[in-house]
């Protein structure tokens, strides 16, 4: 049963200033799928990642040129509202970033921006979202606590209720393990392979072993460029290029 | 002697050194203060605060000076305030970061370590003279908001520049617009050190003199100012004006002067100090 | 359950529907050649693509674990016990359908005197109950059952052993007989190899639950 296409790129060339950091990204995504970005350091992953919410927009030396169609519709047309986009395409960071407020605060920061301020309205999508996120009963005594108080593991389900409590379709993930620990890390994978019957989700690992556990298709970079993308079962069985096979097996990266 | 022994020594001679560098320091302050205190404490109590200044030194006060010191900190404070902060917040999220704003951002500074007295022979030419407002209250707080201008662009900028970026991308991510970002999250975690900047240029705004008699604050004001179109005169002025007068007892009513000047500025330090360890607690910043 | 448990339980029941399925076909080919049925023998020689189907299933599925999860420790015995049980019940298989090979080929059925004094029927009934055991400590997740499955074993190489004795009997007594005594005795053969099989896998089992490895050792019980 094949999904329809979530999210599309077409011929993406990206540059920082002078400096060429993606060639030619053609690349495509099925809807309510897991699919995971990987390659060695400075490979463009990352970029490519921050590319399909427009998060390089910040940068003022960040250029780029092709489409990336999102529901078949252009993302960097002038028209579009930055701010409908992050929406509809969720991102959770590497490190944990929760804002320096309460649970409760956290969760409901993206609903208070958009003019919600009903009380049980918010209050439905903390325990929803929570809950989603695994960590529910581990907080739902406390909400009020600062949120820098929790551990790693726990700021992290917390920066994914936050994203999960605007309703994205989409959700980006930026390394989101990588600063955990190991338990942490099995909870947070186990969490976006139940996610991901209703969200399409991305994630850029540099744990190749990652993507074998929790994506459907893999896409290999390499310095800046597209070099295999596969369901992942062939990815790490046989794959067509010499150079993913390099990498797979550890002789490079 | 071998090697180890000699940095061993040296190592213990530097913190020698240290100990006996700050302590002569504090000593000095200490001793200072220990003067003044015993000269003017004689001189302090209400009617000393409540008087006007006069010829005769027994019958002399400040009530002008710190009401005027007073009115000074308050429009001060109204002006470079939103004007201060604004012009930050600006600079730091708005402006596009090219060259342009690499030689404001240089020249900002600069402005930060004109002699103030300059800040006076500009604030006489704008305030004073074109703008006809005359020596009084408003030209002295504009005056004297040029001055510190500069102190509290740069702090505002600091302290945004010290929100961590990792705050503003789950801002962004979560589809909240610059100016929400800067509302809710950047200027609550910035506020802080913004405070603390604005306090402290504002204590070294009440403790200047130059500029303020060169726009015309006056020497000796009978009277206390009623408006910000007044005439006035403030702490430091009167102190000076008093020190150089011969009788030994105007010494010791500028002594008590010196004083007040002195808590009054000690006690903004210290809400600075407390509200800078209330942000540390509550934001890591 | 984690993806990695919802993965090892799709290999299990396959395995087990594979086991299942070849239990069936040793039933079917002993049933085929002990009363000359072609129409089972038929069926089971059609039914071997299935056998061979799910042992490609089971070896692509294996593959696919080792290559995404890299397992360790039991997960790793599992996934390894799988694969080995793998091509020993595809044997099995291969085993049930010569057999039914045969039945197609004799012209006519096998003097159920021979037939009674070799012990096939008891070599079929010892093997078919050895291959239930498995199965049944396979889907409970039993070490004692396998451990029986070696005393039965035992018996069928017996059998096996004595069969040569009847067959050079068979043929002395009426040349005529040399096709059938033949046909007899590669089904003995066949039938104590497929006890051996049978014996693997329950060693296999073993060695996923216990760690223990038993191959090649004396073994009580």
């Amino acid at each position: 049963m094949s999904n329809n296409i979530k999210i599309e790129t077409k011929n993406i060339h990206a540059w920082y200033g002078e400096k060429k950091v993606l060639h030619g990204i053609d690349l495509q995504m099925e809807e309510n799928t897991v699919t995971a970005f990987i390659g060695p350091s400075g490979c463009g992953k990352s970029t490519f990642l921050r590319i399909l919410n427009r998060m390089n927009d910040y940068i003022d030396s960040f250029r780029k040129e092709g489409n990336v169609l999102i529901d078949d519709k252009d993302i960097y047309k002038k028209k579009v509202r930055i701010e409908e986009l992050r929406k509809e395409v969720g991102m959770v960071f590497q490190k944990p970033n929760p804002f320096p407020k309460s649970i409760y605060e956290n969760v409901v920061y993206g609903l208070r921006i958009q003019g919600i301020n009903k009380r049980a309205i918010l209050d439905e999508a903390v325990e929803k979202t929570l809950k989603q996120a695994a960590l529910w009963d581990e907080v739902k005594d406390d909400l009020k606590k600062n949120a820098l108080g929790l551990s790693g593991g726990q700021q992290q389900r917390l920066c994914i209720a936050r994203t999960l409590a605007v309703q994205p379709k989409i959700i980006l993930m930026d390394e989101p393990a990588s600063a955990l620990d190991p338990i942490s890390t099995a909870k947070v994978e186990e969490l976006i392979y139940e996610l991901k019957q209703d969200y399409t989700i991305v994630i850029v690992t540099h744990n190749m072993h990652q993507a074998g556990r929790v994506s459907d298709k893999t896409a290999f970079f390499l310095m800046g460029e597209l070099i295999e993308y596969d369901k992942t079962k062939n990815i790490f069985t046989k794959p067509t290029d010499e150079r993913t096979e390099n990498y797979i097996t550890g002789k490079f990266g | 002697m071998s090697k180890a022994t000699f940095n061993r020594r040296k190592d213990k001679a530097f913190g020698y050194f240290g100990i006996f560098a700050t302590v002569l320091g504090l000593i000095l302050l200490a001793l200072f203060i220990f003067q003044i205190f015993s000269d003017g404490i004689g001189r302090l109590d209400w009617d000393f605060m409540k008087a006007l200044p006069s010829r005769k030194w027994e019958k002399a006060g400040i009530l002008p000076a710190w009401t005027g010191t007073l009115w000074i900190f308050v429009l001060t404070a109204l002006v470079v305030i939103p004007v201060g902060v604004g012009a930050g917040v600006y600079l730091e999220e708005y402006a596009t970061k090219g060259r342009l704003s690499n030689l404001l951002e240089i020249n900002i500074s600069n402005l930060a370590g004109v002699p103030s007295i300059i800040y006076g022979i500009i604030g006489l030419q704008i305030f004073v003279r074109f703008m006809n407002l005359g020596g009084v209250l408003l030209a002295g707080a504009f005056t004297l908001s040029l001055l510190i201008l500069p102190i509290i662009i740069v702090a505002t900028r600091e302290a945004i520049k010290a929100v961590p970026k990792s705050i503003k991308e789950a801002s962004y991510g979560l589809g909240a617009t610059k100016w929400q970002t800067i509302w809710n999250q950047i200027l609550p975690m910035a506020s802080a050190n913004i405070i603390t900047g604005v306090i402290l240029a504002l204590a070294r705004a009440i403790g200047e003199t130059a500029p303020l008699i060169v726009i015309g604050a006056l020497a000796y004001v009978p009277f206390v100012a009623k408006s910000p179109m007044d005439e006035f005169t403030v702490l430091p002025m009167q102190i000076f004006n008093w020190v150089s007068r011969p009788q030994h007892g105007f010494l010791l009513n500028a002594a008590a002067a010196i004083l007040i000047l002195l808590l009054m500025v000690f006690v903004l330090n210290g809400i600075a100090v407390y509200l800078r360890n209330r942000s540390r607690k509550k934001f890591g910043l | 359950m984690t993806n990695l448990e919802q993965e090892l339980k799709e290999i299990k029941d396959t395995v087990l529907e594979m086991l299942k399925l070849v239990l069936n076909q040793l039933e079917k080919t002993g049933d085929a050649f002990l009363e000359f049925d072609e129409g089972l023998a038929e069926e089971v020689i059609h039914s071997e693509k299935r056998v061979n189907a799910l042992e490609l299933t089971i070896d692509k599925h294996c593959e696919n674990i080792f290559a995404l999860f890299n397992p360790v420790a039991s997960d790793l015995r599992f996934v390894i016990s799988m694969l080995k049980m793998n091509s020993d019940i595809e044997r099995i298989g291969d085993y049930a359908d010569g057999i039914s090979d045969y039945v197609i080929d004799l012209e006519e059925p096998i003097d159920p005197v021979y037939l009674e004094k070799s012990r096939i029927v008891d070599m079929f009934d010892i093997a078919y109950n050895m291959l239930d055991m498995v199965i049944v400590s396979i889907e409970s997740e039993n070490t004692e059952l396998p451990r029986q499955v070696f005393k039965k074993d035992r018996e069928l190489n017996k059998i096996n052993r004595a069969s040569s004795n009847l067959i050079e009997k068979m043929v002395k007594e009426d040349h005529k007989n040399t096709s059938s005594a033949l046909y007899l005795f590669s089904t003995i053969k066949k039938v104590e190899r497929v006890g051996d099989h049978i014996k693997n896998i329950a060693e296999d089992w073993i060695f996923y639950l216990d760690g223990e490895i038993l191959k090649h050792k004396k073994k009580k019980g």
